[in-house]
């Protein structure tokens, strides 16, 4: 029996598959955080983005968008075929990336900057692949592309390889969730080390400068991160090292809420509702300043946040970088 | 051949954008979270042993499922032994020919909660075959009267606040019920209790069978279940077969596990039956239809379980207690309660959709608005990998099997 699925998840599942990212944004955009930062494409460590953070505002743009087409039915323009009601708009996929609001660019691709800079600082040395770097295929995986994530892990372990390195360290627990879990099932002799960005943290946490911060903070535990990979303890111990306070919430740690951001795409009004709740849940720990350590987290919260709502969210690498800088 | 999936991702979308909307539901979603999350934080603290004991009873329900043929057997014989009548349904329609068979037409039947009834559409069924059926889990009686379906396995009218059951009772009893929470439940008793004791049957679910000794054990607060399996003359217990434990004992430790992750320290009433009524009391010849029904008949369901138990991949799903306890944590039923689900809820009840009840086509919109973030196994005394089984469908809908 063959299945038509909403086209919004061929779209996606085509661009990964022939472009190396869900959204097909082009590898020198996916890259150009690292200029000036003359990072080898050789070493034990490989630095890893996945493309996840430059594209989050992108992912929003979108959803923006096709709300923007048709107020009416915005959910049935997302499943009968965004390609198609686009095109009928005469909007083109060009237009919507070129709607993207400079300083949310500016903001998502500056993560993966802040998270190299914060790594340098702690003594790690590292590899990136540059425009060569392909999406790690998690969202095939999710979506339930298995066959083409077969194929296509294959190509991105082609890259990772070129660099040489052992360990792989992933900024999204997403990437690492995968690289972790499912590629060893999938490409035959797969046994690099998987780290996130938190681990490399963690273990030299001991050097990390204090952060300047009055009040405390509220982690947003990951659902990836705490029940899948574990990491979260992880999170308040380099808090702790820089000085800063924690408050926590009754659903942290491995009963921490999902943030909405996985059903965004198919969704987008429920997954909203989720958001909202999660950030309000969270300033009932009595902190507005809200840190996580997930891309699509970091985004679906946002996303949630009132536009008059001065909670504050920011991933764990914007806020330690405060520290890096110092 | 091709399905189209393309208008149901649609329809599906806007049913939860209004359950979202739906202040009743968000109103009695968030009173009824955070009553079950304190309660059985407070239970769990009086019961220490609870967790130990899941994962015994865990041991006790995978073993169970792969050998379900075997206990099917064995506890067939065991009602048959006790005198009363056991048969097998091989799937929805043989089930409820069976039940009608029993029944029979214009009769007075007067039901207790079961999932397994939803899955039938029981009582419709039986209506349609011109019998009067009357659901008598007080959440099921709204539901009856408003033509709803449940939005929570245990609490189905989950979503209808105080006011709304007044205006109903109102028009349905014909007089006026005041929108007091206990003037409503005394206008249903003095309703329900009159049926009871006119009703021809009796029909219950079970919440676990020992096969060793055919002991049907049925978990309830109300009491209606007493009355409506002790009441009538007949009674039926409809059931399906996962839910065949080998003893005894293992049923009872299944049972305490299912409550008290229901949120109960323990339930009003928990009934134990095994037969029809009897007596030996007179020259001590055992006469059957003492003061308890005079026949007594389960009907095994299985429709898509045992087919279920085969694959590898989801047999764990059947291991399912039904407590319900999932459901309060998953975000997306928080928000938007049955809406997220078919006749079964929540990301479990997506699986038992796909195999059990709605098939493919209703589980896979289902599939994909889970989040997959994986609460529900925290929750889930039987550790169900709901996450990866949702994963394995959303696969299937994408290659097919």
């Amino acid at each position: 029996m063959e299945t038509k699925m909403p086209a919004v998840l061929d779209i996606i599942s085509d661009n990964i598959i022939k472009h190396g990212n869900p959204l097909a944004l082009k590898g020198s955009e996916t890259a150009a955080w690292a200029k000036g930062l003359d990072l080898p494409v050789r070493g034990e460590l490989l630095f890893y983005t996945g493309g996840e953070y430059q594209l989050l505002p992108f992912i929003d743009s979108l959803v923006k968008t096709i709300t923007h087409i048709d107020q009416g039915s915005k959910v049935f323009s997302m499943m009968m075929g965004v390609r198609n009601m686009l095109n009928k708009a005469g909007i083109n996929a060009e237009k919507i990336y070129a709607s993207v609001l400079a300083k949310d660019k500016e903001r998502y691709n500056s993560v993966c900057f802040k998270a190299a800079k914060v790594l340098q600082g702690l003594g790690y040395e590292f590899c990136y692949a540059g425009n060569k770097e392909l999406y790690s295929g998690a969202l095939l995986y999710e979506l339930g592309y298995s066959k083409d994530m077969k194929e296509y892990a294959q190509k991105v372990v082609e890259v990772v390889k070129k660099s040489g390195a052992k360990t792989i360290v992933c900024l999204s627990p997403h990437a690492a969730e995968v690289f972790k879990f499912v590629y060893p099932k999938m490409v035959e002799g797969f046994n690099l080390e998987v780290l996130t960005f938190v681990d490399l943290v963690w273990q030299r946490r001991a050097k990390l400068a204090r952060i300047k911060f009055s009040g405390a903070v509220v982690i947003h535990d990951s659902c990836r991160l705490a029940r899948e990979l574990g990491i979260h303890q992880e999170l308040r111990d380099i808090l702790e090292s820089v000085g800063v306070e924690v408050k926590e919430t009754p659903r942290s740690r491995e009963w921490t809420t999902c943030c909405g951001g996985p059903i965004k795409i198919l969704f987008p009004e429920l997954s909203h509702v989720i958001g909202a709740r999660r950030v309000n849940e969270l300033k009932e720990s009595g902190s507005e300043h809200i840190l996580t350590s997930c891309p699509y987290c970091l985004s679906a919260l946002e996303g949630g946040r009132a536009k008059e709502d001065s909670a504050i969210i920011e991933d764990l690498i914007e806020f330690l970088y405060r520290g890096a800088e110092a | 051949m091709t399905v189209d999936l393309r208008k149901d991702f649609v329809d599906y979308a806007k049913s939860l954008n209004s359950a979202c909307e739906d202040t009743n539901i968000q109103k009695a979603m968030t009173r009824a979270v955070g009553s079950y999350r304190d309660t059985v934080a407070e239970t769990m603290e009086r019961f220490q042993h609870t967790p130990e004991l899941a994962r015994e009873v865990r041991e006790i329900k995978s073993q169970s499922v792969a050998n379900l043929d075997e206990l099917l057997k064995q506890a067939m014989a065991s009602v048959e032994r006790n005198k009363g009548k056991a048969f097998y349904a091989k799937d929805h329609q043989a089930a409820l020919e069976i039940a009608l068979g029993i029944i029979g037409r214009n009769k007075t039947v007067v039901k207790g909660k079961s999932m397994l009834g939803e899955e039938l559409h029981l009582r419709q069924y039986l209506e349609d075959n011109g019998n009067e059926v009357w659901e008598t889990d007080l959440g099921e009686f709204i539901l009856q009267l408003r033509k709803e379906r449940p939005m929570h396995i245990l609490s189905p009218s989950i979503h209808v606040p105080r006011e709304q059951v007044a205006e109903v009772f109102s028009k349905f009893f014909g007089k006026e019920v005041p929108p007091d929470i206990a003037e409503e439940v005394k206008a249903v008793r003095e309703f329900m209790r009159e049926k009871y004791f006119t009703a021809d049957i009796g029909i219950s679910g079970a919440n676990v069978v020992a096969a060793d000794t055919g002991a049907m054990v049925i978990i309830e607060n109300e009491g209606n279940v007493r009355l409506a399996t002790g009441a009538p003359p007949v009674h039926i217990v409809i059931v399906g077969i996962e839910k065949l434990v080998p003893t005894f004992q293992d049923a009872m430790k299944v049972a305490e596990v299912t409550w008290r992750y229901a949120q109960y320290g323990i339930p009003g009433y928990v009934n134990i039956v095994s037969g029809p009524s009897k007596t030996g009391d007179i020259e001590k010849v055992t006469t059957y239809g003492a003061h308890g029904p005079k026949e007594f008949y389960v009907i095994f369901v299985d429709s898509g379980r045992s087919e279920m138990a085969k694959q590898e991949k989801f047999s764990q799903a059947l291991n399912c207690l039904r407590c319900g306890g999932c459901m309060y944590e998953c975000p997306v039923f928080q928000v938007t309660a049955g809406h997220f689900g078919h006749i079964y809820m929540g990301g479990i009840g997506t699986i038992w959709t796909a195999f059990v009840a709605g098939g493919m086509e209703k589980a896979t919109p289902l599939a994909y608005s889970c989040l997959r973030c994986g609460r529900c196994v925290e929750r889930c005394p039987m550790s169900i990998e709901v996450p990866a089984m949702i994963g394995e469908l959303r696969k299937r809908a994408i290659h097919g099997e």
